[in-house]
C-alpha cells in the first residue's frame, strides 16, 4: 500500500487534515506520517522530519508526499536528497492542494491504488473543486498557452466525421470532457492551418472552423495528457455522440435552432416531417407576434464607464449565476420532455457562460472601466460576429446560440425580466418558460405556436390547462415568421398554416365554428354528472396547478380536482415555503373549488429540478433517482411541513392527500406515519383529530406499484394512475423522445395490463381508481379506461365538458368487451385501430 | 597568493554570521513583515542559535564535518524556506570543501559556487526574482573575479561582501517572483528582500573573519 507523508508548516493543520482524511477510511488503514511544524506550536518545516516521515511509511509501493506551501516544498525536495536513493526513487512529491489532495490520496491508497493512481486522484481533487466553483478549464489548464504545444506530453490527429463539423454541440461535448481531466489540451485545424486553441474553451474550439473531413491535431500536457488525447480520439470516433442519422443532424430538419429555411411567400403549410404536434385542442387564426423580437437597448447610463470594477464584475457574476440556474432548469426540462439530444444545445449555452476565454475578456473590459452591460455586450457580440464570419453555414448559425446567451445575461444584468406583455393574436416563440406560460390569458392570446417543445412539455400542459389552442415542435423556421403574418392552427390535429390563402382560412374558420358549437353543447351540460348510457357515473375531475386552474375547473363542471400539483410553491426560490405560506396557497385553490374534493399531491420533484434549499446529490438518471415520495422521505421535514399545511386546510374542506412516485408499501407506510404524527400534533396529541373525510391515496407511476396494487389496497382510499410516467417506466422509453414516440404509447397492451392489475385489485373494495395522465382526455382511450374499471378521469380543466360528453356516449358493457380485446392486442397501434376502426 | 580558510576560521565565520543575524534579526523581521510572513529574522536567529548550540557540543574534526553540521541544523531548526536553502548551501559547501582542516582560497570559492548552485537547484530562483540569489550570485562572481585577479582571500571576500550588499540593495525596486512575497507581486516593489539581506550578512561575516 502506498504510504503518505503530510508536510505542513503547522502541526495542528497537518493533524487535523489527517483526521479529516481518516474519516473517509471507515476502519481501513493507511500509513500516514506527518512532518509538520518545528514543534507542536512553532510554524515551520524541517527536511529531516520529512526524511524520517518518508522512511517511516516507505514500502515497495512507494510514498506520496503532500505539502502545503513555500518551504514545505523545499524541505520535501531536500528530504529526497537525504533519503537513500533507492527510497527516493519511489517517492512522489505531489502538487495537489493539501487537504483535498490528502483526502483523495488517502481514499485511493486505502483502495490499493498504485502510486501513480494515488497521485492522479490527489491532483484531480482540485479539479473537482474547481469544477464545482467555476466550471471552467481543469487544473492547470490555462488559455495563455495557445501556441505552446511543442512540448506536448501526448499528441494525435483525428478527422472530423460529424456532418456539420465541430459545431457547438460536439464542441461543447469535447470541451466538457476535456475539462474533467488534469491536462491542458490544445486543438489545431491542420487542414486550415489554424492556430492552436484551448480544447476546454468552447468559444475557441468553435473558431477552428472544423468541417467534416478536416484533420484536427490534438495535443495535451499534464498528468492526464495521454488519457485526454485518447479520450478526445474516442469521442471523435463516436462523432462526439452526435448520431449521424439523428433527425437533428439533418440540415433539412425543423428540429434545429438557427436553421434559416425561411418562410416563402404565399401559404406555407408546415406539417411535413415530425412536427408540429397537436398540443392543446382548439382552432386559432390571427396575426403572429413574437415575444423576443425587441432588441435590448442599452441606455447612455448603462454604457457609462463604471467607477468600481469589482462591483461591475460582481454584477456580471450574479447575472451569470441567475441565467445559469435558469438554463439548468430549462435543460433538465428539455431533457425530460424531448431527450438528451435536444437538451444538449443548453450545454453549449452553459459552457459559453463558463468559458474562461470569454470571461477573461469581459473581465479585462470591466477592469478597464467598462460598465458590466457594456463589457458583456461588447465581448459576447464580438464572439457572435467571429462565428458569423465563418464560411460554414451551419457554424454561422451557431452565432444564434451565442446571441441567445448574450440577450439572457444582458437582461439579467439590467434587472429586466424575460417576461413579456401578452398581445392579441398567435404567439410564436421558441419555447416558453413556465413563468412565461403562466402570463398567457386565453381571452388575449388566441393561439400558441412553439418551435420546440413536445405535447407533453410543461408549456403544452399549461396551454391545455388555459384552454389556448397550441401546436408545438413546429421547427425553427416558424421563428422567422414576420410579425403580423396571419397564422392558422388546429391544436387537435397539429395542422399549422403560415399566411393561409382565403380558402384555407375559411376552412379553418368553419372548423372552428363546428368546434365552438360542440363545445357550447358540452359546456351547457358540464355541470351535470357524466353518466354512461347504462347509467354508471364516472367522475370527471380537473388537474389543477394554480388558483386560475381551480376556478376554470369549477366553471367547467369538474366533479372534483383530481390532481392538485404543489411544485409551483417550491420551485424557483431559495428557501422552502413556510407552513403558513403553503396553507394560504392551498386554501386559495381549495376555496376556488367551492366545496369540491381537492386531491392534493405532495411535492413531486427530483434531481432534474433541483431545489436550492434541498441538498440533492447529482444523479446520473434523476428519473430513476430520488424523486417524489423518495425525496420527501429523505427530507422528512419538507414532507412534514407540507402535510401540516394540507391538514390545516383539510380541517374545513374535503381534502385527499396523494403521494407521488411510490414503488413499495414501506414508503407509503413511512409517509402515513409522518401524517399520523402531524395529525396528532395538530390535535395537541389527542386522538380523534383526523378530519373525517381526509383521504389518502397514491399515484401509480411505477410498474411495481401497479403489479402490487392489491398489497396497497388496505392502506389507501384511492389510486391515481399517472399514465405519462407509468408508460415511460413500463416501456423504458423516455416520453417526448421523438425516436421512441411510437413505443411510448399509453395504449400499449403492457401499460393497459398494468392498469388492469390496479383495477382488479380495487374492484371488490371501496378503493377508487382514477387516471390523471394525458391519456384521460384522449377520446380513443376513454372507453378502454372505463372498460378496465377506472372510476374517474382527471383532465385539464377546459377539457372537462368534452370528456363528460364523451363518457355520455359510452356503454360500459361494450367498453368492457373492448378492454378485454385490447389486453390481448399485440400493439398500441392495434388497440387504436380496433377502437377507431 | 591568498591565505587559507582554516577550520577555526570557518568556525569563526559561522559564529560571526550568527552574531550578525542576532544583531539584525529585528531588521530582517521588519523587512519580511513588509512582503512576507514576518518570520525571517526569528527563523534565522532560531536556526543560528541552534547551530551555535550544536557546534558547542560536537566533534567537528574537518571542514566537511563542521559545515555539514551547520547545514543539517539549519535544515531542521529554521522552519521557513531559508532552512532548506541555507541548509543546502552549507551542505554543498561541506561536500566541496572535503574532509580537510584547511581550505585554500580557490577551493573555498568553488565551494561557494557549489553552494550557490545548490540554492538555485532547490529554490529555482533566477536573477531578478528578488531573492537571496540576488545577493549571493554577485558575491560568488566577485569572489571568483577577485581571486582570479590575484587578490588575497580576505580582499576577495571583502569584494564579495560589497557585491552582496549591492545586490541586496538592488532587490528593492524588483517585484517579487518567488516565495510568499510573490503573492504581493507589484506591491512588493520598494521593499528590500529579507533573504538577500541575510545573505549579505553571510558574506560580510566571511569578510570580517576569514582569510
Amino acid at each position: 500500500m502506498v504510504g503518505i507523508v503530510v508536510v505542513s508548516h503547522s502541526h495542528a493543520l497537518a493533524r487535523a487534515a489527517t483526521e479529516i482524511a481518516r474519516e473517509m477510511l471507515h476502519g481501513r488503514d493507511v500509513r500516514i506520517a506527518l512532518a509538520a511544524g518545528l514543534d507542536e506550536h512553532t510554524f515551520g518545516t524541517d527536511a529531516v522530519q520529512v526524511q524520517e516521515a518518508i522512511e517511516k511509511v516507505d514500502g515497495e509501493d512507494g510514498v506520496l508526499v503532500l505539502m502545503d506551501l513555500g518551504s514545505a516544498l523545499l524541505s520535501a525536495e531536500l528530504a529526497l536528497d537525504l533519503v537513500d536513493p533507492g527510497v527516493a526513487a519511489r517517492v512522489r512529491l505531489c502538487a495537489a492542494p493539501l487537504v483535498e489532495g490528502l483526502v483523495a490520496a488517502t481514499v485511493a491508497a486505502a483502495g490499493g491504488a498504485t502510486l501513480a493512481e494515488v497521485e492522479s486522484e490527489a491532483v484531480a481533487a482540485l479539479a473537482g473543486k474547481q469544477a464545482h466553483l467555476h466550471p471552467g478549464p481543469a487544473a492547470g489548464a490555462s488559455s495563455a498557452v495557445d501556441e505552446d504545444h511543442g512540448d506536448a506530453d501526448a499528441r494525435a490527429t483525428f478527422t472530423v466525421a460529424n456532418r456539420h463539423g465541430l459545431h457547438a454541440r460536439p464542441a461543447a461535448r469535447l470541451a466538457g470532457e476535456v475539462r474533467t481531466l488534469d491536462a491542458r489540451v490544445q486543438l489545431r485545424n491542420l487542414t486550415t492551418e489554424s492556430p492552436a486553441v484551448p480544447g476546454a474553451s468552447l468559444s475557441r474550439v468553435a473558431t477552428l472552423g472544423a468541417l467534416r473531413g478536416h484533420e484536427i491535431e490534438v495535443t495535451a500536457t499534464g498528468s492526464q495528457a495521454k488519457e485526454a488525447v485518447d479520450h478526445v480520439l474516442a469521442l471523435a470516433a463516436r462523432q462526439f455522440d452526435e448520431a449521424d442519422d439523428d433527425p437533428g443532424d439533418d440540415g433539412s430538419s425543423a428540429a434545429h435552432p438557427g436553421l434559416s429555411s425561411g418562410v416563402a411567400g404565399g401559404a406555407t403549410a408546415i406539417g411535413s416531417g415530425d412536427g408540429p404536434y397537436p398540443a392543446s385542442p382548439g382552432i386559432a387564426a390571427g396575426p403572429a407576434w413574437t415575444p423576443g423580437t425587441s432588441v435590448i437597448k442599452l441606455t447612455a447610463e448603462d454604457l457609462a464607464p463604471a467607477a468600481d470594477p469589482t462591483a461591475e464584475w460582481r454584477r456580471i457574476r450574479s447575472a451569470l449565476a441567475t441565467v445559469r440556474r435558469e438554463t439548468v432548469q430549462t435543460r433538465a426540462r428539455t431533457a425530460r420532455e424531448l431527450g438528451e439530444f435536444e437538451a444538449a444545445v443548453f450545454d453549449a449555452h452553459l459552457m459559453l457562460m463558463d468559458d474562461s476565454e470569454l470571461l477573461d475578456d469581459v473581465r479585462r473590459r470591466v477592469n478597464d472601466g467598462a460598465s458590466a452591460p457594456h463589457a458583456w455586450s461588447t465581448t459576447v457580440k464580438a464572439v457572435a460576429e467571429d462565428l458569423s464570419a465563418l464560411t460554414d453555414e451551419y457554424l454561422r448559425a451557431r452565432a444564434e446560440d451565442v446571441r441567445a446567451v448574450h440577450d439572457q445575461v444582458l437582461l439579467a444584468l439590467l434587472g429586466r425580466s424575460s417576461a413579456f406583455e401578452p398581445r392579441p393574436g398567435v404567439l410564436v416563440a421558441a419555447d416558453l418558460t413556465p413563468a412565461q406560460a403562466a402570463l398567457l390569458d386565453r381571452d388575449v392570446v388566441s393561439g400558441i405556436v412553439l418551435a420546440y417543445g413536445s405535447p407533453t412539455s410543461h408549456s403544452a400542459i399549461l396551454a391545455r390547462s388555459r384552454g389556448i389552442p397550441a401546436v408545438v415542435g413546429a421547427g425553427a423556421q416558424v421563428l422567422a415568421t414576420p410579425e403580423d403574418t396571419i397564422v392558422a392552427l388546429d391544436g387537435e390535429t397539429g395542422q399549422l398554416v403560415v399566411d393561409p390563402d382565403a380558402e384555407t382560412l375559411i376552412e379553418f374558420k368553419s372548423r372552428a365554428a363546428d368546434r365552438e358549437l360542440r363545445l357550447d353543447e358540452a359546456m351547457a351540460a358540464a355541470a351535470q354528472p357524466a353518466l354512461t348510457r347504462d347509467g354508471t357515473e364516472i367522475h370527471v375531475a380537473g388537474n389543477v396547478g394554480c388558483v386560475a386552474d381551480a376556478v376554470a375547473a369549477t366553471d367547467h363542471g369538474a366533479d372534483l380536482a383530481g390532481l392538485i400539483r404543489t411544485e409551483f410553491l417550491f420551485l424557483g426560490r431559495d428557501s422552502a415555503p413556510s407552513v403558513d405560506e403553503q396553507e394560504e396557497a392551498y386554501r386559495a385553490v381549495v376555496t376556488a373549488l367551492s366545496g369540491r374534493r381537492a386531491i392534493i399531491r405532495t411535492l413531486d420533484v427530483g434531481g432534474d429540478k433541483p431545489l436550492p434549499y434541498v441538498d440533492q446529490p447529482i444523479e446520473a438518471n434523476p428519473f430513476l433517482g430520488v424523486r417524489g415520495l423518495r425525496l420527501a422521505l429523505a427530507r422528512p421535514e419538507l414532507l412534514r411541513d407540507q402535510l401540516r399545511a394540507i391538514c390545516r386546510v383539510a380541517a374545513d374542506h374535503p381534502v385527499s392527500i396523494m403521494f407521488p412516485m411510490v414503488s413499495a408499501v414501506d414508503e407509503l407506510l413511512a409517509a402515513r406515519r409522518i401524517l399520523d404524527e402531524v395529525l396528532a400534533e395538530a390535535g395537541g396529541g389527542t386522538e380523534g383529530t383526523r378530519p373525517d373525510d381526509l383521504e389518502v391515496g397514491i399515484m401509480i407511476e411505477v410498474p411495481s406499484a401497479a403489479l402490487k396494487a392489491a398489497i396497497f389496497v388496505p392502506h389507501v382510499d384511492f389510486f391515481s394512475i399517472g399514465t405519462n410516467d407509468l408508460t415511460q417506466y413500463t416501456l423504458a422509453a423516455e416520453r417526448g423522445n421523438d425516436a421512441l414516440s411510437t413505443l411510448a404509447d399509453p395504449l400499449d397492451p403492457g401499460v393497459l395490463r398494468l392498469i388492469d392489475s390496479v383495477c382488479r385489485a380495487a374492484a371488490s373494495t371501496d378503493t377508487r381508481v382514477a387516471v390523471c395522465g394525458e391519456v384521460a382526455s384522449d377520446p380513443v382511450a376513454a372507453p378502454l379506461l372505463l372498460g378496465l374499471g377506472v372510476d374517474e378521469l382527471s383532465v385539464g380543466p377546459y377539457a372537462v365538458p368534452v370528456v363528460k360528453q364523451a363518457v355520455r356516449q359510452l356503454d360500459l358493457r361494450h367498453c368492457q368487451d373492448l378492454a378485454a380485446r385490447a389486453l390481448d392486442s399485440v400493439s398500441a397501434a392495434d388497440v387504436r385501430s380496433m377502437i377507431t376502426g | 597568493m591568498s591565505e587559507t580558510a582554516t577550520l577555526s576560521g570557518l568556525n569563526a565565520w559561522v559564529r560571526e554570521f550568527a552574531a550578525l543575524v542576532d544583531e539584525h534579526k529585528e531588521e530582517l523581521t521588519r523587512l519580511d513583515s513588509a512582503i512576507g510572513d514576518g518570520d525571517h529574522g526569528i527563523n534565522m536567529e532560531r536556526g543560528m542559535a541552534a547551530v551555535l548550540a550544536a557546534l558547542d557540543g560536537a566533534e567537528t574534526p574537518s571542514s566537511a564535518a563542521l559545515l555539514k553540521n551547520v547545514g543539517m541544523t539549519l535544515v531542521s531548526a529554521v522552519g521557513g524556506a531559508s532552512g532548506p536553502l541555507y541548509g543546502t548551501f552549507f551542505l554543498r559547501l561541506a561536500s566541496a570543501c572535503g574532509e580537510v582542516t584547511e581550505v585554500d582560497a580557490d577551493t573555498f570559492a568553488k565551494a561557494v559556487r557549489a553552494g550557490l548552485d545548490g540554492i538555485v537547484a532547490r529554490g529555482k530562483a533566477e536573477s531578478g526574482d528578488k531573492t537571496m540569489y540576488d545577493a549571493l550570485a554577485p558575491a560568488a562572481d566577485a569572489l571568483d573575479e577577485a581571486l582570479a585577479g590575484g587578490s588575497s582571500l580576505r580582499a576577495a571576500l571583502e569584494a564579495a561582501a560589497d557585491a552582496a550588499e549591492a545586490g541586496r540593495d538592488a532587490t528593492s525596486p524588483m517585484p517579487a517572483r518567488k516565495g510568499r512575497a510573490s503573492y504581493l507581486g507589484e506591491r512588493s516593489v520598494g521593499h528590500q528582500d529579507p533573504g538577500a539581506t541575510s545573505a549579505a550578512l553571510l558574506f560580510r561575516a566571511a569578510a570580517s573573519v576569514l582569510g
